[in-house]
């Protein structure tokens, strides 16, 4: 413990001795005469066989005056304790609030444990320290931006609520070293329970301080949900896995539309899984499932439920059109969801509309007119609107984008070889998913409403169909050109936008959301486009035509993040600094802990206790009357 | 000439009493009260046998008649009480609002009074570092010199309680009555009081004490000095203090009780704020002291 202002201390030299000196006057006693001294003699003979604690009695008073003095004087003084805490004087606060932080292990949940972590060091902040408070996971956002008003940032902090996204702190960071680059005496402050995604190349200007958050790692999810249709019905795929490390039991409650259909009793070894496969009526629309602790040992809950959705006979027709390809049509064949419609090579007039035939295969094939919808072509040997074919690349090597793109989800390419693609020059609109020497092998992109993605090499000039990638691959991109027609087209994650082709007729689209609200969609340029996806459950998306109703499909949005499940706290982060740490700061005690609020709160209670001394006739005569009352 | 101690109502009030005693005690002189001794009276006691020297006058002759032997027939004698009114005059008892003195001699010459006009004899003493008497005085007549002296009488200093006790018990030869007022604030009270029920008197204890000593009203620190001796005794008078003094008072009153109960003395507390009229007719009668 420390002082920050002990010159205060000398106050007490002074104040001190007047309160002595003052009693010591008091002392003199008024002397009145009685009659004899024989009564009070006899009484004060009583009252000395227990003396001293009389004499102290007797200077009760001066005592607690005394103890008052000591107190006010170290509050004056103001006493501190070195704490974890931050030096600088501009604070980055980034508050992760992904979905881990949703985890209970310490008391009521670790955001919230979190926003107290911030909010002291909001208090630790010196007089004009300004900061800012980055909310990081899924959307980042910055409640309060470089201010000194303490309430501002209390209700920035306060404000913040759990995101089930990805916890991904690049621009939360990107951000804060920008921030900070340009201030002196900055710090940045990350609390979280370190189960965050971090840049790679990012060296940060400033010390960055990691306050970890979290205790236990307890956590069973629900990692995959799934209804396939089936020779007899639908079959239901659902697995648990436990994220924790000790074994521990629950009990999966699933419910069809709503109503308990069976429950089974799970035994969860630590990081292990377990899956169910049950057969389910196909008239079944919404699947869910809940695990249900009776342990009381789990601590994310929202990760314990999770929904499928059937959308068995509604089906979105793909129409290939090539000279046929084996390959192609059997992997598309293996998409529920998907109706292949094989087109001749020849074909140049498409009369269909988008809400017709959404999807276009152009299979080594390129059309002078291209049909509305999206469009997938494979190995195209012309040049289109989208982009430009120039010439041809020999053996090329796949390399993969970095980051997750949804077209690479579950595929290794690394095995893939090819003997030729097409050399292409894409526009503006297309990213690259997977390059190759000389040009792009995979793009993707939007433009003018529509999707598009391009495969340099034909199907048949490489060994990527012999490959388990190849139906995954194929899958992923018809999701994506056709969302709600791949393996796991109804599966949503939180906060992924809603895509739906629609058609000029469709006048107004319509989703309902896992509460029950309704949200009409105005469609615009042939397509809606829906992102509040921030509630996990069962959505439904209806077209209208008009006050007809034309077509009705189901989404389900549930979390399946491993990242996000496994909620065992980190306690190091590694964010490189400029002045060469490799690591967040921890545990550094720098900040200052003070307590003279405390000191002047007790002087209050020793006040009250000072004045009730001095007016204890007052209070015996209370007592008896209150004992009085009692016996009466 | 300090105020008079009564008023004409009152000793007409007081005329109708009369004083009881428990014991028959032996006099001086012929009076109303029966005495141990034989005597001349009308009422018949006991015969004895004829002695020389005797009077012949006496000698039952019709019992002679019958015997054919002398006997004297014998009188129950009836002869005078000397009451004694032993007043504390020491410095504590001059003190108190009603005064505590004050009303002990009122209070003895109500007594006192009550005693001259059924024709037995007071003496009254006070007693403080000196004491002074009044020599005896019998009947109506001599209800003007005891009030004389009572209403002349000072307050002394200090005394020796026991040590007064001890002379008067010692000088004064005829035991009747003793009415002792005091507010036995000393240390030698329970030796005191032994003393005077040593010997044939028939002790009655005034007990007197202000309202100011029944219940001090003091809140404070204070110095206590005491009246007779300067001593001093520092307090803090809380209410828990005040609570204690009156637990301690109500022990000494009960303790002075029951020594008195043990050794026959009548005991009679009397608060200074109780006027003398009402103790002297209704509180003395009803402990049975006057009739």
């Amino acid at each position: 413990m420390s002082f920050l202002a002990p010159l205060a201390l000398i106050s007490a030299l002074v104040i001190g001795p007047i309160i002595v000196a003052m009693y010591l006057l008091k002392l003199r006693r008024e002397e009145r005469t009685v009659a004899s001294t024989f009564l009070w003699r006899r009484m004060v003979r009583d009252v000395e066989a227990n003396a001293p604690w009389q004499k102290l009695r007797r200077n009760l008073l001066l005592l607690l005056q005394l103890l008052l003095l000591a107190l006010l004087v170290l509050a004056l003084a103001r006493p501190f304790f070195p704490t974890t805490g931050i030096a600088g004087r501009n604070l980055i606060l980034i508050i992760d609030r992904s979905a881990s932080m949703a985890a209970t292990d310490v008391p009521n949940s670790r955001l919230e444990a979190a926003q107290r972590q911030a909010i002291e060091l909001v208090d630790q902040l010196p007089d004009g320290g300004r900061a800012t408070v980055i909310a990081a996971g899924g959307q980042m956002e910055v409640p309060a931006a470089a201010t000194t008003d303490r309430r501002q940032l209390r209700d920035a902090i306060n404000g913040i609520r759990v995101l089930p996204g990805n916890s991904d702190l690049s621009p939360a960071l990107t951000l804060a070293a920008a921030l900070s680059a340009s201030e002196p005496e900055s710090e940045v402050a990350i609390i979280s329970d370190g189960n965050v995604r971090l840049p790679s190349d990012l060296r940060m200007p400033a010390t960055v301080r990691f306050f970890p958050i979290g205790t236990r790692s307890e956590n069973v999810a629900i990692s995959a949900l799934t209804l396939q249709p089936s020779t007899a019905g639908q079959t239901l795929f659902a697995q648990a896995t436990n994220y924790g490390t000790t074994p521990t039991s629950r009990r999966l409650d699933i419910y069809l539309d709503g109503s308990l259909f069976n429950a089974y009793n799970l035994e969860l070894l630590g990081g292990r899984d377990q899956a169910i496969v049950a057969e389910v009526p196909a008239q079944v629309r919404v699947v869910e499932a809940r695990l249900v602790d009776d342990t009381g040992s789990d601590a994310l809950a929202i990760d314990n439920r999770a929904w499928a959705v059937s959308n068995l006979g509604d089906s979105t027709v793909v129409r290939v059109v090539g000279p046929g390809n084996r390959f192609l049509e059997t992997a598309l064949g293996l998409l529920p969801s998907v109706q292949p419609q094989l087109v001749p090579a020849s074909t140049s007039t498409f009369t269909e509309t988008a809400a017709q035939v959404p999807v276009t295969i152009f299979d080594g094939v390129v059309p002078p007119t291209l049909p509305p919808g999206n469009l997938f072509f494979i190995a195209p040997i012309g040049s289109t609107a989208f982009f430009s074919v120039t010439g041809q690349l020999d053996y090329p090597s796949l390399r993969p984008a970095t980051g997750d793109d949804p077209l690479l989800r579950n595929i290794s390419l690394s095995e893939v070889n090819v003997l030729k693609a097409s050399r292409i020059a894409p526009g503006p609109w297309a990213r690259i998913v997977v390059d190759g020497d000389g040009g792009p092998l995979l793009l993707a992109g939007e433009r003018d409403g529509r999707r598009i993605v391009v495969l340099a090499f034909a199907i048949q000039q490489s060994d990527l169909p012999l490959q388990v990638a190849f139906p995954l691959l194929i899958s992923n991109i018809m999701s994506y050109l056709a969302p709600g027609s791949g393996a796991e087209a109804a599966q949503l994650a939180p906060g992924q936008p809603l895509a739906i082709p629609v058609d000029e007729s469709i006048t107004s689209v319509r989703v309902t959301l896992p509460n029950g609200e309704l949200v009409d969609v105005t469609p615009q340029n042939g397509q809606a486009i829906f992102a509040d996806t921030i509630q996990f459950g069962a959505y439904v998306v209806e077209q209208r035509q008009g006050d007809r109703l034309v077509g009705r499909r189901r989404y389900a949005v549930n979390m399946f993040s491993p990242e996000e499940s496994r909620i065992a706290p980190q306690s190091e982060l590694a964010v490189p600094q400029t002045s060469g740490l490799q690591q967040a700061v921890t545990q550094e005690r720098v900040g200052r802990q003070e307590f003279w609020r405390w000191l002047a709160a007790l002087a209050l209670v020793v006040l009250v206790i000072e004045w009730l001394v001095y007016h204890r006739n007052g209070l015996i005569y209370l007592r008896q009357r209150w004992r009085a009352r009692r016996a009466a | 000439m300090a105020e008079p101690l009564f008023d004409s109502t009152f000793l007409r009030k007081l005329d109708r009493l009369a004083l009881l005693t428990r014991q028959i005690m032996a006099g001086d002189m012929q009076g109303e009260r029966r005495s141990p001794r034989r005597g001349s009276s009308v009422e018949f006691a006991d015969f004895r046998p004829y002695a020389v020297g005797d009077d012949i006058r006496q000698i039952d002759w019709n019992l002679y008649a019958r015997m054919e032997r002398f006997f004297l027939k014998l009188f129950v004698a009836e002869e005078e009480l000397t009451i004694h009114l032993l007043i504390d005059s020491s410095a504590s008892m001059d003190w108190g609002e009603p005064n505590k003195f004050l009303y002990a001699r009122r209070a003895a010459g109500a007594f006192g009074y009550i005693a001259l006009s059924s024709l037995d004899r007071v003496s009254a003493t006070a007693f403080a570092d000196t004491s002074r008497q009044l020599p005896s005085v019998r009947g109506k007549r001599g209800a003007l010199p005891l009030f004389n002296f009572l209403q002349n009488l000072s307050a002394g200093k200090g005394g020796d309680l026991l040590a007064t006790c001890r002379r008067y018990v010692q000088t004064n030869r005829n035991a009747g009555p003793l009415l002792f007022c005091s507010d036995l604030m000393d240390d030698n009270w329970q030796e005191a009081l032994r003393v005077l029920s040593s010997r044939q008197f028939e002790v009655t204890v005034l007990h007197i004490l202000s309202p100011q000593e029944i219940s001090p009203q003091l809140d404070g620190d204070f110095r206590l000095l005491d009246a007779e001796s300067g001593e001093a005794v520092e307090i803090t008078a809380d209410l828990e203090a005040l609570q204690r003094y009156q637990e301690n008072l109500a022990s000494w009153r009960a303790e002075i009780e029951r020594f008195c109960n043990g050794r026959g003395i009548n005991y009679l507390q009397v608060n200074t704020a109780t006027p003398v009229e009402e103790f002297v007719l209704s509180n003395l009668r009803q402990r049975g002291v006057l009739r």
